[in-house]
């Protein structure tokens, strides 16, 4: 079979399977939320109600009724695009992720800029000398962003930045005195769209430090990555038939071993890409980041059924339809990839 | 393998991106002079009254609304959009409530009696809470243009407290005319002195509402923030980030810390009423603790004053009654103090201690639950624990348990718990709002009470004749009703099946440019009253915006 049958292949396959993952994702999460202690009644009115409110209540959101009657309706909205509404404040699921989904994306990009960026340039820099004081230095900063809990390195950066020198806020996604800029729901290019300055640097303002905590503590996985990759490259045959042929370490490097050793390094950023998607749940969650992992918490703290399986019915695809962008960006640039 | 050229560069290229930072601190947005921001720890999903059922929901509603009644500080009920208290006639199934003539809607229209049957009839069709209302009224009129007509089921002497309820407030009948059978998430049209803005969950806007009936607010405005973790809610008051910050959802160590630097003259903190309760429930129906005395014994081996300074350092209040003061029949406190002697006569006569004695008893192994997401719930466990093992340790040994607060709430009807630490709030600012809900009872037998709130409670316990007490508490008024409550509260601490354990009052620090925050009687925020501190020598802070301006001395006013 000729490699772009085998790839057309790969994505029709993998485009079939889609919906069967789908279904059984959406399946799981809407039984385990039903088997799982605690319900939305209890969530939404704690120990306060009376009995007979109680009831009412469940009868109104319909959470009186046996799992095949909702599985059946969920399923059916869910073939129709329509994830149902919040129990909370019955807003619609589907406007619940637009407005959560792009806050989490818009960090996830620029954590991930900031961590390629970071992490690449340690990794790299210790190359020139294998063992030498760079090198180790990178590979301390390596396992002290695995080490460091995000939490707690969210919070001091919190504590340095925003409260000691007071430099950047807190928390929140835009000050609470200026109006947010309106639009696809990122508000850096909202701002930059309507040309307000005063919104953009408002938004990169809130942005900078979870972006930032994020990136740095992602920029470890990078390092490793390509250190460990463009060692293994440096010593490979192929790179010594270059000196062999009297080519400038420079040149050897950066046309020959880096090419190489940033292949593995895609499908790393393709998987952190994915995990992003569902949002940084610790650093949204520290920095008050109104995102979809944020939201989900918050839903599955209130038992919000329809906003929990919207949300996570949603990032799966969304992780699926990016692990196989991932594979088949990897498979063409490395032909050597077979399916 | 030698890069000379390259090796070290990138590194490098991270400290102008360091330098930008406090560049990028630079470009704060200015602070709309005379505006404030009140930072608290829930997010709101929706301003409309009938969706509303958390603390954060019913703070802001307080500014953009007005109920009928209001509560004040020392407890008692004030007519707001009402003039008068309810007049009741027909055996007490009737009751007519004279409105306010001189109110109009954030949008123009008049208040009067069809706008607020408009809005209690969507409040009884939609409302989460509906209880409230549905619970004691049978029917919504209006006997004239400007007075309500509520057909009660039964006598309710404490309905003013209810109609205090800020989810009744009345809303626009033209703005919610499209929304009669539906909720209005994010926006609301009422009749208080703040107009809302802008809503998000995390962040609403409140300016004045210049028609406003009453008098006006003393600032130009507020921004609601959330902030969604202790140390950030902290961080933000320190920094000047928020002007004012709210103590629910902050830790205890936090509290203590904005405490003491209120002391210092950093910050100024306000001290709200008591509505919030901590209590302990006792399954009073299986044993061991179906033993009065064993349960008598917990009552007196709780040190509460102790266990307030280690879990609260001393920030929540002791209570021995289960009526918060201010409230009437918050007073003589009911459940005995702390006597360890006396309790372990208790557990002596119901054969347990004297575990090293010459006729050894057992030791008593009673399970403690508490909710594993409430920290101060975790810290009690451990304090009252390691308290009972030094005072009574031969007597009695807890085990503590730890389980997710909805979890907690599903299972304790099911009587899951011999003994778990709860809370309550009173929906309205009545004993009755303590009593019904944790004593009522639809079916007993002898002491035990088969279906009913003191089931769904967890403990399980009822009286003979305690419902007719609890349904004199509708009927009687005045001294004789006051009696009546304290009266129900000492039968219940003789029998024990719940411990009162701290009442915890609603604070809130601001920075030390502002005046005292204040708290109404159902412990909320007054927000329209935060202003900023009266110069010495100065004319009384009033609303223009000149006595609102920042100087420049004062720090926290620009941002």
């Amino acid at each position: 079979m000729s490699r772009r049958r085998q790839l057309l292949a790969y994505l029709a396959s993998r485009l079939l399977l889609l919906p069967v993952m789908l279904w059984l994702i959406a399946s799981l999460v809407f039984l385990l939320l039903r088997v799982a202690p605690g319900d939305p009644i209890d969530a939404l009115l704690g120990t306060r109600a009376p009995e007979a409110a109680r009831a009412a209540l469940r009868h109104q959101l319909g959470l009186d009724q046996s799992l095949a009657s909702p599985y059946g309706h969920y399923l059916w909205d869910l073939l129709h695009g329509q994830l149902g509404t919040s129990l909370t404040n019955q807003e619609s699921v589907l406007s619940v992720i637009g407005r959560s989904l792009p806050a989490s994306l818009e960090l996830g990009v620029l954590a991930l800029l900031i961590a390629a960026v970071l992490g690449l340039a340690v990794g790299f820099s210790g190359i020139a000398r294998p063992e030498g004081r760079l090198d180790l230095a990178g590979r301390l900063y390596g396992i002290g962003t695995y080490a460091l809990p995000p939490f707690w390195a969210a919070m001091v950066v919190q504590l340095v930045f925003a409260v000691w020198l007071g430099w950047l806020p807190v928390g929140g996604r835009f000050p609470a005195t200026l109006v947010p800029p309106s639009g696809s729901g990122f508000y850096l290019l909202d701002s930059l769209r309507a040309g307000s300055w005063s919104q953009f640097s408002a938004s990169l303002r809130h942005l900078v430090l979870p972006a930032a905590t994020l990136g740095v503590l992602l920029s470890g996985i990078f390092d490793n990555a390509l250190r460990l990759n463009l060692r293994r490259a440096l010593r490979s045959d192929y790179v010594e038939a270059a000196r062999s042929r009297g080519l400038s370490e420079t040149r050897v490097v950066l046309r020959h071993a880096l090419p190489n050793a940033l292949l593995p390094v895609l499908t790393i950023t393709g998987i952190t890409v994915a995990s992003l998607i569902g949002g940084a749940l610790l650093i949204e969650v520290t920095f008050s980041w109104p995102g979809i992992a944020f939201r989900l918490q918050e839903a599955i703290g209130q038992r919000d059924y329809p906003v929990v399986q919207g949300i996570v019915v949603v990032v799966a695809a969304l992780v699926v339809a990016v692990s196989v962008a991932v594979d088949l960006l990897v498979a063409l640039l490395d032909p050597r990839i077979n399916f | 393998m030698w890069l000379p050229q390259l090796a070290g560069l990138p590194p490098l290229t991270c400290l102008p991106l360091l330098a930008c930072l406090p560049l990028l601190g630079a470009c704060q947005p200015p602070h709309p002079p005379g505006e404030l921001v009140v930072a608290s720890r829930s997010s709101l999903e929706s301003v409309d009254p009938v969706d509303v059922t958390t603390f954060a929901g019913t703070q802001l509603l307080s500014a953009l609304g007005d109920p009928l009644y209001a509560s004040d500080a020392a407890g008692r009920i004030r007519p707001r959009l009402a003039t008068a208290l309810p007049r009741f006639s027909g055996g007490g199934l009737i009751a007519r409530i004279p409105l306010r003539q001189d109110v109009r809607f954030q949008d123009g229209t008049r208040f009067d009696a069809a706008a607020m049957v408009f809005s209690l009839r969507r409040f009884l069709a939609l409302a989460k809470v509906s209880y409230l209302l549905d619970e004691r009224v049978a029917a919504v009129a209006a006997s004239g243009p400007f007075e309500l007509e509520l057909r009660l089921k039964r006598p309710c002497a404490s309905l003013a407290a209810v109609l205090s309820s800020i989810n009744l407030t009345p809303v626009s009948p033209l703005a919610y005319r499209a929304h009669a059978r539906s909720s209005l998430r994010d926006r609301f049209i009422g009749t208080g002195p703040y107009r809302l803005a802008a809503f998000t969950p995390q962040q609403q806007r409140l300016l004045p509402y210049a028609g406003y009936w009453g008098p006006p607010t003393a600032n130009r405005g507020l921004s609601l923030v959330t902030l969604s973790n202790s140390t950030a809610l902290f961080g933000a008051l320190l920094s000047g980030e928020v002007d004012v910050l709210l103590s629910s959802g902050l830790d205890s160590d936090q509290q203590k810390d904005l405490h003491r630097r209120a002391r210092r003259g950093d910050l100024v903190e306000g001290l709200g009423p008591a509505v919030e309760i901590g209590y302990l429930t006792l399954r009073s129906d299986q044993p061991p603790l179906a033993n009065p005395d064993l349960r008598r014994a917990l009552a007196y081996g709780l040190d509460r004053r102790l266990i307030s300074e280690r879990v609260s350092y001393g920030m929540r209040d002791p209570l021995r009654n289960l009526v918060p003061g201010p409230l009437p029949g918050s007073q003589p406190a009911s459940w005995p103090a702390y006597d360890p002697a006396q309790a372990r006569a208790l557990f002596r006569r119901a054969g347990y201690c004297q575990v090293k004695g010459p006729a050894p008893g057992r030791r008593l192994s009673l399970p403690l639950s508490f909710r594993s997401n409430v920290p101060a719930d975790r810290l009690f466990a451990l304090t009252w624990q390691a308290q009972l093992r030094r005072d009574l340790g031969d007597c009695i040994s807890l085990e503590i348990n730890g389980i997710e607060s909805t979890t907690a709430y599903r299972q304790l009807g099911a009587g899951a718990f011999p003994l778990i630490l709860l809370d309550w709030s009173g929906d309205y600012p009545d004993a009755n709002a303590y009593l019904q809900p944790l004593l009522g009872c639809r079916r007993a037998q002898a002491n035990r009470c088969l279906a009913g709130d003191s089931a769904a409670s967890g403990s399980f316990w009822s009286a003979p004749g305690l419902a007719a007490e609890l349904a004199g508490l509708e009927v009687e008024q005045g001294p004789a009703r006051q009696q009546l409550v304290t009266r129900i509260q000492r039968r219940v601490a003789a029998a024990s099946p719940y411990l009162p354990l701290w009442r915890v009052p609603p604070r809130a620090w601001a920075q030390s440019w502002l005046a005292t925050p204040q708290f109404d009687g159902s412990g909320r925020l007054v927000l329209q009253a935060l202003q900023r501190r009266p110069q010495r020598g100065a004319a009384p802070v009033a609303t223009s915006s000149a006595s609102l301006r920042k100087t420049p001395s004062q720090p926290g006013g620009t941002r």
